[in-house]
């Protein structure tokens, strides 16, 4: 639980923010330059600001009391945009940076985290000799081994390729599951938030433009209303129930938006199989709503593997498209189609359409 | 060796050893005040540091007898620096001292310019990031600021000490000139020049050529791997 009330003069703009974030990952999203780092640093201790600031009861920022707790004395972790490893050090003297006192217990928790994110087999290398994902993971790692209360990201994906960035979603959905730190999550790619985030704020020149569960406040209008180059994805959670190696698919029982909670009257998902894919696991996967296809009746004959009926609940016109959002059984899909389309179909707020989707559609996150 | 030996008189290595000595001394002595008046310069972002640079260049721009009177004037018994010095019993007017201090504060200023822009061109959230897990400053300068700056810190402690070696307009008014006690290098050359012995002064000139010129070399050694190192992140 985090209770802020900061200001911040900046250039243009001041920094003023007020915002309680009870959830485990809150994403922050915002245009460039609308003070997401600076928001970031301020917490982490390393600005100062006026205002005041508490984690879980523990004061750390009351300008008026004059209370200002030094960055060391904070418990938080910050993993800047470039992963920042201290290039005298190698990268297992860099994950231990943080570790006060060599214990089994830490020796443990080093070698825990270093599972959990891969890296164990580049303890010795030098951080100029590590690829962009590789660096980032140890920065992550440093950051971790210190059990901080708090885990601050800024954009920790932004400077990777797009092929990159879905190979390291998946360690820190792991980070958010296994090691159980609260985290805000700075990003401008609302596939990332939807994926990892329970809670979203979005910033717009230093204000709170929007804030609760990430489903409520993302929301196609207020998206683009800050980034215009958003896209829209469809994220979904599940539980693989059973997989078919000789075709080379699996079933995904999807799981709610909302609770996460299993969501009983969906129809399975056909997925792509691949590995480690196993009855029972928790994956997640990735649709773009341009792959969503929408039809009038129910199909015949068609290869998609997956169809279902589902109800229009928004029609939101976006430059030339149309983001057309649709609930089914607690599930609910984005699919962008074009105006001529919505205009043949009839699409409105309340229409009874079938959606259809490739099991290739499906892009595995986590 | 026997040639070169027979070319270089006793009197001039017990020179060049009094001058390594004093230049030495005076590097060492500086060595702390300028790491930690670099680093304290390289982090003040108020007002008042070009004022307070400025005065710290001051030494290596003003004529060096215009030092050496100022030295002159506050040890001296008619100022209080010099009184209390002197009632404790700290004589340092000619003495070897008193070379030690006008090489001292000739070169800091060449050691604190180093030493900053090395600090400075340390990565900010290097040292942002060290502080979040769990380092106070002192130990973030320990740790993170001067392994990564010592290359900088070492070229400025070898040009200082190349400055310390060749102090002579200070050292002159506030050591003496005085043989086998202040006469260094720089003052002996001079000495030697005055008298007529150009060419005693020449093989002086040729032993500080060789100090130099293995200083300047290892100096420049220095900068082309840290040009080379890679980059901070």
């Amino acid at each position: 639980m985090i209770d802020l009330s900061i200001r911040l003069a900046l250039q243009p703009f001041s920094l003023e923010v007020e915002l309680a974030l009870a959830g485990r990952v809150t994403a922050v999203l915002g245009p460039s330059g609308s003070g997401k780092t600076s928001l970031l640093e301020i917490i982490a201790g390393l600005r100062r600001a006026e205002g005041r600031a508490t984690l879980d009861g523990v004061t750390f920022l009351d300008s008026e009391r004059g209370i200002r707790l030094a960055p060391e004395r904070r418990q938080i972790g910050y993993v800047p945009q470039e992963p920042a490893l201290f290039p005298h050090l190698d990268v297992s003297e860099n994950i231990r940076y943080g570790v006060r006192a060599r214990s089994d217990a830490s020796t443990r928790r080093v070698t825990e985290t270093c599972a959990l994110l891969e890296i164990g087999e580049l303890v010795t290398r030098y951080p100029h000799t590590l690829s962009g994902g590789e660096a980032q993971r140890v920065a992550l790692a440093r950051a971790l081994v210190t059990q901080p209360r708090l885990l601050l990201l800024d954009e920790p994906l932004a400077a990777l390729d797009a092929e990159l960035r879905h190979r390291i979603l998946p360690y820190l959905m792991r980070v958010r599951d296994e090691a159980k730190i609260p985290m805000i999550y700075v990003t401008h790619h609302v596939g990332e938030a939807l994926a990892l985030a329970d809670e979203a704020v979005l910033l717009r020149a230093g204000r709170v433009e929007a804030t609760g569960p990430v489903r409520y406040v993302l929301t196609p209008k207020l998206v683009t209303s800050v980034r215009h180059d958003a896209t829209f994805e469809n994220i979904v959670h599940g539980v693989i129930i059973a997989v078919d190696d000789d075709a080379g698919t699996a079933m995904l029982a999807p799981l709610t938006a909302v609770s996460r909670e299993r969501a009983p009257e969906a129809t399975p998902l056909t997925v792509p199989g691949g590995h480690g894919l196993r009855a029972g696991s928790p994956a997640t996967y990735r649709v773009r709503s341009e792959d969503v296809l929408l039809l009038r009746g129910a199909p015949v004959g068609i290869s998609a593997r997956n169809v279902f009926p589902a109800r229009v609940v928004g029609v939101e016109t976006l430059r030339t498209d149309v983001l057309v959002r649709l609930a089914s059984s607690a599930l609910e899909w984005r699919a962008l189609v074009t105006a001529a389309a919505v205009r043949e179909l009839e699409i409105v707020t309340g229409s009874e359409l079938f959606v259809a989707i490739k099991t290739h559609s499906f892009e595995r996150l986590g | 060796m026997a040639v070169v030996s027979k070319m270089i008189e006793a009197d001039d290595l017990s020179i060049l050893g009094l001058s390594l000595e004093v230049a030495l001394t005076a590097t060492l002595a500086i060595l702390p005040i300028g790491i930690a008046l670099a680093w304290l310069l390289a982090g003040w972002r108020g007002q008042g540091r070009v004022l307070v640079e400025s005065i710290l260049t001051l030494p290596l721009v003003l004529p060096p007898t215009a030092i050496g009177i100022v030295l002159l004037t506050l040890l001296s018994k008619h100022h209080a620096l010099g009184r209390v010095l002197s009632d404790v019993g700290i004589e340092i007017m000619f003495t070897w001292k008193a070379a030690v201090l006008a090489s001292a504060v000739m070169s800091l200023p060449l050691l604190v310019r180093s030493a900053r822009t090395a600090f400075e061109e340390i990565d900010p959230r290097l040292l942002g990031v060290a502080r979040t897990l769990g380092d106070g400053p002192l130990r973030v300068f320990r740790r993170v600021a001067l392994p990564l700056a010592w290359r900088g810190i070492a070229a400025g402690v070898l040009l200082s000490f190349c400055r310390a070696l060749g102090e002579f307009g200070a050292t002159i008014l506030i050591a003496g000139n005085i043989p086998g006690r202040t006469q260094t290098l720089a003052l002996a050359i001079f000495h030697r020049s005055q008298v007529g012995r150009d060419g005693d002064a020449l093989r002086l000139v040729a032993l500080v050529c060789f100090v130099a010129l293995a200083a300047v070399y290892a100096t420049e050694r220095l900068g082309h791997r840290r040009g080379a190192a890679p980059s901070a992140t």
